[in-house]
């Protein structure tokens, strides 16, 4: 007792030690100016950036600059929620050129103008510095993110090919020579051409082959026309008539193939060429995309720069020392590095007339590409447009859509969404009288929650002192009090800011100045028929997943409930999904679903001999796929549950029943069951609840909702919806609303089930 | 229990195999990937070990990244959660099993409803909170985070616990004079350990694996915690993917281990108590 005591003090010692440390560790100031950089640079050029700026500590002993990595979508995301909710964020951030429009209309980046002479401009592509509404906002350092076509020199000399395709009836007949089945056994060996084609910024080079243009002047999209159903319908033939490209094709298995010397041909981007240079398995080859000879156009890609922004957070000395910095990282130094090592195209004419970067194959093979390219617009809308090209142009893929019903649906859908996209701005001036009731309600809603509490709560632990037990109370609310007062604090602000945000018109052009406006998103959330689509697929989600854990679960937990050698063992292994982090084997589950090598067909074919199933584009196997790898995940919870709940059955009324002749199933049903019950039904009413809201699975095997957007769950869409087009009154509504929905479902389960049982 | 018949016990193993390959093979899919050299997301091959296997992605953690440092702060957020979370999830627990008190219903039910909330309406005004408290680069504001996410369940599971326990027990220490705290503190607490044990498993659970939140309010690579630091390995079209599935094989190794020793505890000692009552 003595020791344990002892043992005790010294956790409580180090428990505050702890404590203590934690509180330290914020960042202590000292003379030195801090500034931060927030970039999306993929580690080769994330080496280079480190190197300049250690040069730059040296040569400015008072700046400490502290650079922060976040994945493109996550620092958009993440640099709008600093800098636009709370007026933080760094000074100075890294990206590409097309974040451009939608952070100039949140107000979250400053004019830099002031930046650069016009002499020193004069030596920048103009196409990097990027000027929005009147006022220069980004300086680039980098040009391109070009798609062009990278070649396998070994594979086309094994072939017989000595040159790269110069038209696309040459792409499609090499690619005819270049796909191979070495060993007939129906699945190809070897493809002709591989790229991420079911996303649409690959499809753009095809589209503008036929004369296709994505806007007119105003921002309108122009995606309705017989460009983007020939080049749908090429995509389709290339995969269906030619046989030259794999059935199902995302990037990663584009980038694994053409990598691993299993592809002749790639379409990618700039980013990319490095990994394949240095690639054992590829000679590399590169050239521009080659000719549509059914028009005589060339292909254009989108091209896009990146570079350089400032938060107008930054003031004064701060200001100043970050311009200096912006100066540093553009110079004509820092830029020739990058584009010696990376083969990147600088934005400076000087480096690009550097003898070194001149003799450069690669830099001239993607200058002369850039030139066939079109600037990506940075305008807000293009985000839109992305988002209604996706579906679209995946529904075509998956056959639910021709490609003439695919081009009418994508301006159908880019319409709406840039209306949807704009939707703060269209509440007026004048108050509409729902906001009277918001405002009402609210006041009504502050004086019954204080009224609750302190007739509910304060009172009867102050005065009803002469009743027994009260002392009891107080200790017991004692006890409570610090992770009440934790949880309290962590979930009430969150929900009352989520509640206002949803009776508010909050978007992209309102981020700041938003306004209560009554009810009307929840009046949109109720008229999209989006809504019941994925309400009904939110039900089958959450239904099928937790049969399956619990059935499965159960089954499992009552073969190892008996003497069983190795069953210790045996347990923890079943256990092992529920260890090891979901965000990468949800991803292995993704690569085991691919249709031409994945385990799950190789198996199926092997085992069964089933023909391939395209598990991750058609719609309904897609979403089979996330339910699969989320019964994987869920079941070691409901097996440990359950063989817990089965220890406690006492063993005699097994023993009594055998006696009595009951058959092992009348067993199972009159006594496991219903022992089991109790048990269950919590875990099971926990388990539907995190099934329900569980965004993670989904969005990872499906890559965010593909295809078509027809593979979410509620919580899935909404995130996409919030996210991608800044609808964050909307996505506080439509979360509101799955939040009460599950709210309204326990209460029913839980009457249903008669949880009246209590300590 | 009766002893099976052998062939009953047969057909017992060859299920339980199927379903342990089933739970295995997309784990040992990611060592795959971590061992095999080019950096490729998927192989044709089906073999769980590559003919060209090296282990030199485990180096370069090492060697090129704060792998080290990132894993120490992990350690400590966890540490500190883990004991929040046992201190507090013991106590609340047994107040909401053994008392009746003003607010307790609404506590029990309140447990519940915290698990309700989609992540798309927790995650902005979390971060907004965070910087409005000056909590953004700190590990507190992780700490209050994680615990209060891993609390609900614990507390739930740990009322679930004491609820099985008898109340003669403490009665009889009152009567031997013992006071209410070391009636708990004595007598009932050490009865829940199998309980204590799987409110720290939780704990842990909530706070090596997340990232989302970490990743929002850390900003310097110095603070990172092993889930940001992975994510760092991760870009647009552009992931190492090697590095990625070597840096999660070691993440799992403290929770593998970890399930390894507390899965006996884990079997009895999670007993979610009932909600209303």
């Amino acid at each position: 007792m003595i020791l344990k005591k002892t043992l005790n003090k010294k956790f409580t010692y180090l428990f505050m030690l702890l404590l203590i440390f934690s509180f330290s560790l914020t960042f202590a100031q000292s003379d030195v100016l801090e500034l931060h950089l927030w970039h999306q640079r993929p580690a080769p050029s994330r080496a280079i950036l480190d190197e300049l700026l250690e040069e730059y500590h040296a040569q400015n002993p008072h700046i400490k600059v502290s650079v922060l990595y976040k994945e493109n979508e996550e620092l958009r995301m993440g640099y709008m929620a600093s800098a636009a909710f709370t007026g933080g964020g760094p000074e100075l951030l890294y990206g590409p050129s097309d974040f451009t429009g939608s952070l100039v209309e949140m107000g979250i980046v400053r004019p830099l103008d002031d930046v650069f002479s016009k002499e020193e401009m004069a030596d920048f592509d103009p196409n990097s510095l990027i000027n929005y509404q009147d006022s220069l906002y980004q300086i680039g350092d980098e040009l391109g993110n070009h798609l062009a076509l990278v070649w396998n020199k070994r594979l086309f000399k094994e072939a017989g090919l000595d040159h790269a395709p110069q038209t696309m009836s040459e792409l499609i007949e090499y690619g005819q020579i270049l796909t191979k089945d070495f060993d007939n056994d129906g699945i190809m060996d070897q493809y002709g051409l591989v790229w991420n084609y079911t996303e649409p910024f690959f499809v753009i080079p095809f589209y503008t082959s036929f004369g296709g243009e994505i806007m007119d002047a105003h921002q309108r999209p122009t995606l309705d026309n017989d460009a983007a159903i020939s080049a749908y319908q090429l995509i389709v033939d290339m995969r269906d008539s030619y046989k030259i490209i794999p059935g199902e094709c995302d990037y990663d298995i584009a980038d694994s193939k053409f990598n691993s010397g299993k592809a002749g041909m790639l379409i990618n981007g700039s980013w990319a060429w490095k990994k394949y240079m240095e690639s054992p398995d590829v000679d590399f080859g590169l050239s521009i995309l080659p000719i549509n000879d059914a028009t005589g156009l060339y292909p254009k890609p989108m091209t896009s720069g990146k570079g350089y922004f400032i938060n107008p957070a930054a003031k004064g000395r701060v200001l100043e020392e970050t311009k200096k910095l912006l100066r540093f990282l553009v110079s004509y130094d820092a830029q020739l590095r990058y584009s010696k090592e990376l083969a990147t195209i600088s934005t400076r004419y000087s480096v690009r007339n550097n003898p070194e970067i001149l003799a450069d194959p690669i830099i001239a093979t993607s200058i002369h590409q850039v030139e066939h390219g079109i600037a990506m617009p940075i305008t807000p809308e293009m985000r839109a447009i992305w988002d209604a090209l996706r579906p679209a142009y995946q529904n075509v893929l998956g056959g639910s859509m021709t490609p003439e019903e695919g081009a009418a649906y994508q301006q159908k859908l880019a319409v709406e969404k840039i209306a949807e996209l704009y939707e703060g701005d269209a509440y007026g001036d004048e108050t509409p009288i729902s906001v009277y009731f918001v405002y009402f309600g609210g006041i009504l809603l502050a004086f019954w929650a204080m009224y609750k509490l302190f007739t509910g709560f304060i009172l009867p632990l102050l005065k009803n002192s002469h009743l027994q037990g009260t002392k009891d109370a107080r200790f017991a609310v004692w006890l409570v009090a610090p992770a009440a007062i934790i949880m309290f604090g962590v979930v009430v602000y969150p929900f009352f800011y989520n509640l206002l945000i949803s009776l508010s018109n909050m978007g992209l052009t309102t981020i700041k100045t938003w306004k209560i406006i009554g009810f009307s998103q929840y009046g949109k959330v109720f008229t999209d028929p989006n809504f019941y689509t994925y309400f009904i697929k939110t039900i089958l989600w959450t239904g099928i997943n937790v049969a399956f854990h619990v059935s499965i679960g159960v089954f499992l937990a009552i073969l190892l409930n008996r003497p069983l050698p190795g069953k210790g063992i045996i347990r923890v292994l079943l256990v092992l999904p529920w260890a090891v982090p979901s965000y990468i084997t949800a991803l292995t589950w993704r690569g085991m679903f691919n249709s031409d090598y994945g385990a799950i067909n190789v198996i199926l074919k092997t085992l069964f001999s089933i023909e391939p199933t395209a598990w991750l584009t058609d719609p309904f196997n897609a979403f089979a796929a996330a339910i699969i790898t989320n019964i994987w995940l869920g079941i070691p919870f409901m097996m440990i549950i359950a063989l817990g709940g089965l220890q406690s059955i006492p063993k005699e009324l097994y023993e009594a029943a055998s006696i009595d002749g009951a058959s092992a199933w009348q067993q199972f049903k009159k006594i496991t069951l219903p022992l089991l019950r109790p048990v269950m039904i919590p875990a099971i009413t926990l388990g539907i609840v995190w099934t329900f809201n569980n965004i993670n699975i989904v969005w990872l095997v499906s890559n965010g909702g593909q295809p078509g957007d027809q593979t979410h769950i509620l919580v899935s869409f909404v995130y996409q919806a919030a996210f991608n087009l800044y609808r964050y009154g909307y996505a506080a509504a439509f979360s509101f609303v799955i939040f009460m929905m599950l709210v309204l479902f326990s209460v029913y389960f839980m009457k249903k089930q008669k949880i009246t049982e209590g300590a | 229990m009766n002893k099976d018949k052998p062939l009953k016990l047969i057909l017992i193993y060859s299920i339980l195999l199927l379903f342990v390959a089933w739970s295995l093979y997309p784990i040992l899919r990611v060592i795959t990937i971590s061992i095999r050299p080019g950096d490729n997301l998927l192989n044709e091959s089906l073999a769980i070990i590559p003919s060209d296997w090296n282990f030199d992605n485990y180096i370069k953690l090492f060697t090129e990244h704060q792998f080290l440092r990132w894993a120490g702060n992990s350690i400590f957020v966890t540490i500190v959660v883990v004991i929040t979370g046992v201190v507090l999830a013991s106590t609340s627990g047994y107040a909401l099993s053994r008392f009746k008190f003003p607010g307790r219903e609404a506590s029990l039910l309140s447990l519940l409803v915290t698990q309700m909330f989609p992540a798309t309406m927790l995650l902005l005004p979390l971060f907004i909170m965070l910087s409005k408290l000056h909590l953004v680069n700190t590990y507190l504001g992780l700490i209050i985070i994680y615990s209060s996410t891993a609390l609900p369940f614990c507390v739930w599971q740990m009322k679930g616990y004491y609820d099985t326990i008898p109340y003669s027990l403490e009665e009889a220490a009152r009567i031997d004079g013992a006071s209410r705290f070391e009636a708990f503190y004595k007598i009932i607490l050490p009865l829940a350990s199998p309980a204590l044990v799987i409110t720290a498993l939780f704990s842990f659970m909530a706070a090596w694996t997340e990232y989302i939140v970490a990743a929002q309010i850390l900003w310097y690579d110095e603070l990172f915690t092993l889930p940001v630091g992975l994510k760092t390995f991760q870009a647009n079209m552009n992931t190492e993917w090697g590095l990625y599935a070597a840096g999660a094989i070691i993440v799992s190794i403290p929770a593998v281990t970890l399930f390894l020793f507390l899965t006996r505890y884990l079997i009895g000692g999670l007993t979610l108590g009932s909600v209303k009552g």
